[in-house]
């Protein structure tokens, strides 16, 4: 089949595009210029998985932002119990993913409450460590010499770490249980990766000869490398950033699940699972269900998102 | 290549020198420091708190802790100390070493601040259980992973294809954690069918590693196995699941990397049998960026089943790290993370090296 051309709207043959032209001498071809973005974005709507995974992971910001609000129950009410109960309570309308164990409180709250921080420091941490990744690699990769390896070897060190287990214990030492602390722990430990494929990047995109043109121009280093190179290495960080999201998303919901991590006072996916593990002989399986699907249904939604990216972000990639 | 060789190898020097700075630094971020676990009990007075630190050496300045523990610093002058200590018997000659004997250096660790043990004694204890669990988990998913992998590209587009993609999206999408909470509710809570968690049964079979678990085990092997294979199935599952995508996917794209060389064509043009083309042509080629993988995966058999050790009680490594983290048991963890760090740096150091020597399309300078 012939390449169709895109005219104000209307599709065409090359064939037709000719007649046209013949027909009409005095017809101007105005064709449709789109930005680098624009492009990305019609790659990325076509890209079917992509947008499932995006419908996830915003549908799952939405809930963490009106949820609440909507919910009958307020995450801060114990409910009152007329009866003393051990066991939790299995699903029913009223409580549609059950109770918990001891202190009966509903499930669908927890999780809705939870959402919140576990997207807020999964975003923030991965951003926080993209911009650090970003700096850190930048700067070794367009100054090479001493400064790169000295930044790479930090980067060995932390490569080589147990970094789960390095988090965990600073964590435990030094988070307190607040969420914006265990979020900076999680951003500082979280960027070696993207520095790494930052300053590849920098390596090769430094050669390039508008680089040459800037720096003959009298452009200082630090503008060179921020308005000059970066924007052009931006879109694997981005793929890298939303995939570190999905991690982050995990890691917090261990420590916190540990009780190493952010407090219970302040729900996040991991913590309100935190006491579920010694109601599991009495079969309450609804408590470790619904948080845990959450945060595999939000982490899959990422997953597919930053492999549709990677395929709409490339310009190589065919139309 | 010798150039290269070297060259790698005193990367790792400044590397592993750095690695010991971040594990020290953990002890001077602890609030209150190893005295903390003190710092509730109403019966101990400040003397005491006070004896302690001066008992640990806590009392002295940060660069002669940091020197001491590393073993740089002891009882021979500075550096000196770093050498071999002790004494050999050389052809019957007995030759005094100049080194010390203290420190990370000459494998001293330390004792554990809860119980009093050497660390490399309770790391000695963790290590077995965790090399069993990682070790079977491994073999699992690596032969796994290899058979579907191949079978994969070799039918690629098919429905296998397309539901072995599928199952890795959400195999890697599971947190280790909360898989392992699901199977133990799921086989343990509701069918109660297999143990919840631990290694042994525990009224039936003494604790494992001790004297008396050996003694049992020569009485009853068959037993003794059985029960350690029950123990094991739930976190073995779970970490095959959820490592199963990585190595699966890296060796269907590897094999599709091989099957679309020239060489491939040229065998299937000669008319060698398909069978031929794929087991003798492909996959020898495919192999090596897989067994480069398969060596980057070695530190995997110490770390990566610490979130499962810890779900399922497994008195391995990581569940041990997970207690003294409770406790501030600093000497366990730097221990325990030095292990860890010391085995990924020979790893990736041994992979990069055999990399340079099997692949002769690589070159280094």
């Amino acid at each position: 089949m012939a390449e169709e051309l895109d005219v104000n709207g209307t599709k065409l043959t090359p064939a037709e595009l000719e007649a046209l032209e013949l027909e009409h001498p005095d017809f101007e071809v105005q064709l449709e210029s789109l930005g680098q973005w624009q492009l990305a974005w019609r790659r990325f709507k076509r890209h079917r998985m992509a947008l499932v995974g995006a419908t996830l992971f915003f549908g799952m910001c939405l809930v963490a932002i009106v949820g609440p609000f909507l919910l009958p129950y307020n995450f801060y009410t114990i409910p009152a119990v007329d009866k003393v109960v051990y066991a939790g309570r299995p699903p029913t309308l009223a409580h549609p993913f059950g109770e918990t164990g001891s202190l009966q409180r509903d499930v669908l709250t927890l999780v809705v409450n939870g959402a919140r921080l576990s997207l807020l420091i999964g975003v923030g941490a991965s951003l926080f460590g993209a911009v650090i990744g970003a700096v850190v690699g930048g700067v070794a990769g367009f100054f090479g010499g001493w400064i790169d390896n000295v930044l790479m070897r930090i980067v060995d060190v932390m490569l080589s770490l147990p970094l789960l287990f390095v988090i965990l214990v600073v964590s435990k030492f030094l988070g307190s249980g607040s969420w914006y602390l265990i979020m900076f722990i999680f951003a500082l430990f979280g960027w070696q990766g993207i520095s790494r494929l930052v300053r590849s990047l920098f390596l090769s995109l430094r050669e390039e000869d508008y680089v040459d043109a800037a720096r003959a121009a009298g452009v200082d280093d630090l503008r060179i490398i921020f308005r000059h190179i970066l924007p052009n290495a931006m879109s694997p960080i981005i793929v890298a950033a939303t995939l570190g999201v999905a991690s982050v998303i995990i890691s917090e919901a261990f420590v916190s699940f540990l009780g190493f991590g952010v407090d219970v006072t302040q729900p996040t996916w991991g913590n309100i699972l935190s006491n579920s593990l010694s109601f599991i002989p009495l079969g309450n399986w609804w408590w470790p269900l619904f948080p845990g699907l959450a945060i595999v249904v939000t982490v899959l939604g990422i997953n597919f998102m930053g492999d549709g990216l990677r395929d709409a972000l490339d310009p190589r990639a065919k139309e | 290549m010798i150039k290269y060789a070297v060259r790698r190898t005193l990367q790792a020097i400044p590397v592993l020198i750095g690695i010991s700075i971040v594990i020290y630094s953990i002890l001077l971020i602890a609030p209150g420091g190893p005295e903390a676990r003190f710092a509730q009990n109403p019966r101990i007075t400040a003397a005491q708190i006070a004896a302690f630190r001066h008992r640990w050496g806590l009392d002295q300045p940060v660069p002669v802790q940091y020197c001491k523990w590393l073993g740089a610093c002891g009882d021979k002058p500075f550096l000196i100390n770093a050498l071999p200590g002790g004494s050999i018997v050389l052809a019957g000659y007995r030759i005094e070493l100049p080194g010390g004997d203290n420190g990370v250096l000459h494998g001293d660790f330390g004792f554990s601040s809860v119980d009093g043990r050497p660390v490399a004694a309770v790391i000695g204890d963790r290590l077995p259980p965790t090399l069993i669990l990682a070790g079977t988990a491994w073999l699992i998913w690596v032969l796994l992973a290899f058979i579907s992998g191949v079978y994969a590209a070799v039918r690629r587009y098919s429905l296998f294809d397309s539901a072995l993609t599928v199952f890795n999206y959400v195999g890697f999408s599971f947190p280790t954690f909360w898989l392992g909470i699901m199977l133990i509710t799921v086989f343990a809570g509701t069918l109660k069918i297999l143990p919840a968690g631990g290694m042994w049964t525990v009224r039936t079979i003494p604790p494992f590693g001790t004297p008396e678990y050996w003694a049992f085990f020569g009485a009853h092997p068959l037993m003794t196995l059985g029960d350690l294979g029950i123990h094991l199935i739930l976190p073995v599952f779970t970490l095959v699941v959820v490592n199963i995508a990585y190595d699966s996917r890296f060796v269907r794209s590897s094999m599709i990397d091989a099957l679309n060389q020239d060489y491939i064509r040229t065998a299937r043009a000669k008319g060698v049998p398909e069978r031929d083309v794929i087991f003798r042509h492909a996959l020898r080629n495919a192999l090596l960026p897989v067994l480069t993988n398969l060596g980057l995966e070695i530190p995997f058999l110490f770390t990566g089943a610490f979130v499962t050790e810890t779900i399922f009680s497994w008195p391995g490594m990581g569940f041990q790290f997970i207690q003294s983290t409770a406790n501030y048991d600093y000497p366990v963890l730097m221990g325990l993370l030095s292990v860890t760090a010391l085995v990924t740096v020979f790893a990736n150091l041994a992979a990069d090296l055999a990399y340079a020597v099997v692949d002769p399309r690589v070159r280094y300078d």
